[in-house]
This record gives C-alpha cells, structure tokens and sequence, in this order.
C-alpha cells in the first residue's frame, strides 16, 4: 500500500518589472548600484527590534522582482521609522528608506494600506489636519491665552481636486 | 534676519500648546519677526501621507510654501515632521525631477506659482543660524546652572543631510551648543543618534526603541531629556508610562521641547512653560529651576 506523502509546495510570483517601475523614481538613487554590503544595516534601529526587518534584504528583493513578500498586507516595511540612516550609510547612493517610501506607496495604489495608516490619512484629508479639533483643543488653548485655531475650510481636498489654492 | 510666517503644524498647538506658549515667548525676547498667516494645513507629515501618495504630499506641501511666499515670508517650524516635509518638497520643487514634474503642472493649474525663493527651516536651525548661539545664550537671563541634559536631535531634524544641510548626520552639535547656551550641561550617551522610534508601525519595534534611549540616557546621570519634535516628545512623554507598563520599569526622566528650556532659561517658571501638562513630572528640574 502506498503511503501518501506530505509535500508542501511554494510558489513564488516573480515580477520582473518591479524593480524597474521603482528605478522610475528618481529619490531612490540607482538601485542597479546595490551591491549587498550591509554598511545600510548596523545603523538601522528597526532592524536592531524587529528581526524580520532588513534594509539590505528590502533591496534584493526588489532587485529579484519579489514584489509579493513586500506590496502585501502587514508588510514588514511598515516596521521601518524612517530615519534615513540607511540612505546616509549608503556607500552606492542608494537610498533603502525612499525605495521603501515608493513600496509603501505602492501598497497604497493596491488599495492595502493598514487600517492605521489609512484612518490617519483620512482624517488629514478631510480635517486638514493630523488630529481632530475638539473642545479641548480649544479650551486648552484658551487657558494659555495662544490664538484660536481655524479649522473646517477644506484646504487639503480643495487643492487635491484642483478648486484652487486657498 | 529674516521675515517669518510660523508653521505651527499638528501635533503642537492641538495636542502640546504648551510647546508653542513657549516658542511664542521665545520668539519675543530674541526679537525675532514671527507672525502668523492664516490657511496653513498640516504640512503634510512625512510617514503616513507621504507614505500613502508622494504625489499628493508634494502637492499640499507645494501649496503651504505658496502661501508662506504670498505673504512675502520664509518658514519657521516647531516639528522636525513639518520643517522636515516642507525643507524636502521645497527643494524637491525646485529642482523639478521626475517625481515634481508632474505635481509643478498640477500646482500650475490651481494658480500655485513657486518660483524657488521661499525658504522654509526649523526654528532650532534659525537660532542656530541665523541668530547665533552666542546671542541666545545672552538672552539668558536665567541661566540653568547645574542641570544635566540629553539632547535628541530627532532623525528629520538632520536628515537627508543632502537636502537639510545643517549639521553633520551622525555627529551634529548644533542642539548640543543651542542647549549649553541656556547654562545646562549637554551629556554624551551611548547610541546618541538612535531613533526615538515614534513612526514604526510595530508596537514592539516602536516601545522596544524609546526603552534603549531612556536606558542611554539614565546611564549617563540625564535629569531631562530635550527635543525638538512634538512626535518624539510624544514617543518620550507619554511613551514612557507605555514602556514602564509594558517592561514593568519605572523611568521618569522629565521631556522638554528646547523652546520651553530656552523660555526658562530667560526666565519664564515652569508653570508659564507648561511643565504641569506633562505626563513624567519634571521633579529635579525644578529644584535647578526654582532656586
């Protein structure tokens, strides 16, 4: 009797367009120029706390067209602080921190941005600002006699949707 | 010396106003020309929106630069997130690459015209600057005799070196200086220039970062912790009640924004700084301050 034999098998999309439609970006200095070294990494704080997190690794992957393990949900470059070390480092001028800036936009663009991110960018768009303009913004402003604070006009949606720059 | 419209930002006039009480009394004992214009929007921040859509976050910066030049001003900012944001999509701009092009065209239609001649800084690099730490420390009245500090300078403060261009990105001086000005000490720590890890999405990252600066900085006898970012602040302040929770410690090392340690170097107390309105209690530092 034959026994049934467990095998897992892993595919892995390869798009080898994805790092050529990054190089588009200018910010990301020359990706071709990578050559591994690792200076991006000893400096790197999320790194230092999250062991699935690696500037260099990023990289590859983009340069291997591993476009699957990075534009996905819970993406591991949402971990990064951009702090810019990785790009200071950078003895090729590539810049890991803006390379991962164009993947978050990307993850944006495929609509999987996470609940927090997007809530926050919401609320801008809709508030013009980063925090909701409650009472006690007020009162507290209030109590240190600073001037009151403007809110409501619609600044960020009216220059997004092209009605003007006031 | 320049002509100033003050980007107030987010996160100081609603959540930490008494950030920009000080800065407002700073900004008068050095006779700086600060006003305020009116139709500033968030700048917008540098993690999540830029993070979202570069092309949407160059153009609402594109447009709080216009207005800053409508009004004939350059840009004095709290927040290393606005000067940060504004400091690189200013010069993004102006240099019109790929990723520009396309926004200037955009910003064009909506009657938005830069013309590269707005100039848009943190007012800890104005101070430094512009004004020189030789004045500042003159304008200390008050000077804080004894009291230890650890600066920490916030990554967008310096960085990309390339475009702020404003002190050395792994070993700057500029705060160490603007800090020693008021009389206190500024301490050298391990890991100085370490994140204070406020942007990380990762809770375990972000808690986990903030707990190894506070570490640094105790080690070395710090009796309170100095930024030039209300996002660090934040990451410090209230972040330290999260760390001591999470890793059941008890740190209590006092955070202060430089412009409320400059306004009591001048003479304003504690309570005029809003020193009460913090979560970790600035205990020792009143002892230099009261005396």
């Amino acid at each position: 009797m034959l026994t049934s034999v467990s095998r897992e098998v892993r595919v892995t999309q390869v798009n080898l367009n994805f790092r050529k439609s990054l190089s588009g970006i200018e910010k990301v200095g020359d990706l071709g120029q990578c050559f591994q070294c690792s200076a991006c990494l000893p400096d790197c704080p999320a790194a230092t706390f999250s062991p699935r997190f690696n500037p260099r690794d990023i990289v590859m992957r983009v340069l291997l067209g591993l476009e699957e393990s990075l534009v996905c949900p819970d993406s591991l470059v949402w971990d990064c602080t951009t702090c810019y070390a990785c790009a200071e480092r950078c003895p090729q001028g590539v810049k890991p921190v803006e390379v991962i800036t164009a993947i978050k936009n990307r993850i944006a663009e495929a609509g999987l941005l996470p609940q927090q991110v997007a809530g926050a960018v919401t609320n801008i768009k809709e508030t013009d600002r980063v925090i909701v303009h409650s009472d006690t913004v007020d009162r507290r402003r209030k109590e240190l006699a600073l001037p009151e604070l403007v809110s409501g006009e619609r600044l960020i949606q009216r220059i997004l949707r092209g009605e003007g720059n006031g | 010396m320049g002509k100033y419209a003050l980007f107030l930002g987010c996160l100081i006039p609603m959540k930490n106003p008494q950030i920009e009480k000080a800065a407002r009394r700073v900004f008068e004992a050095l006779k700086l020309d600060v006003v305020d214009v009116q139709g500033f929007s968030c700048c917008p921040e540098p993690w999540n929106f830029k993070g979202a859509s570069l092309e949407e976050w160059l153009l609402v910066a594109g447009r709080n630069l216009f207005l800053a030049r409508k009004n004939g001003r350059d840009i004095i900012a709290l927040c290393n997130g606005c000067s940060a944001t504004l400091i690189e999509a200013n010069h993004l701009l102006a240099e019109g690459g790929i990723e520009a092009k396309r926004v200037l065209e955009l910003l064009k239609k909506r009657d938005v015209h830069l013309d590269g001649k707005v100039r848009a800084a943190h007012a800890v690099e104005v101070l430094y600057r512009d004004l020189g730490v030789d004045k500042v420390a003159k304008s200390c009245s008050a000077p804080l005799k004894g009291l230890k500090v650890a600066v920490h300078y916030g990554c967008h403060l310096l960085r990309p070196s390339e475009i702020m261009n404003v002190d050395d990105p792994f070993s700057p001086t500029m705060l160490d200086q603007l800090v020693e000005a008021t009389g206190a000490e500024s301490l050298p720590y391990r890991d100085k220039m370490a994140c204070c890890g406020s942007a990380s999405m990762n809770k375990d990252v972000s808690l986990g970062m903030a707990r190894k600066k506070l570490m640094d900085m105790e080690e070395v006898g710090a009796q309170a912790l100095v930024v030039t970012c209300p996002a660090c602040f934040d990451q410090f302040d209230l972040g330290q009640i999260e760390v001591n929770r999470k890793f059941k410690e008890s740190h209590s090392l006092p955070v202060l924004h430089y412009f409320q340690l400059l306004a009591l170097a001048q003479g304003s107390n504690s309570e005029e700084v809003g020193l009460s309105r913090h979560k970790i209690k600035a205990k020792e530092l009143n002892k230099v301050i009261s005396r």
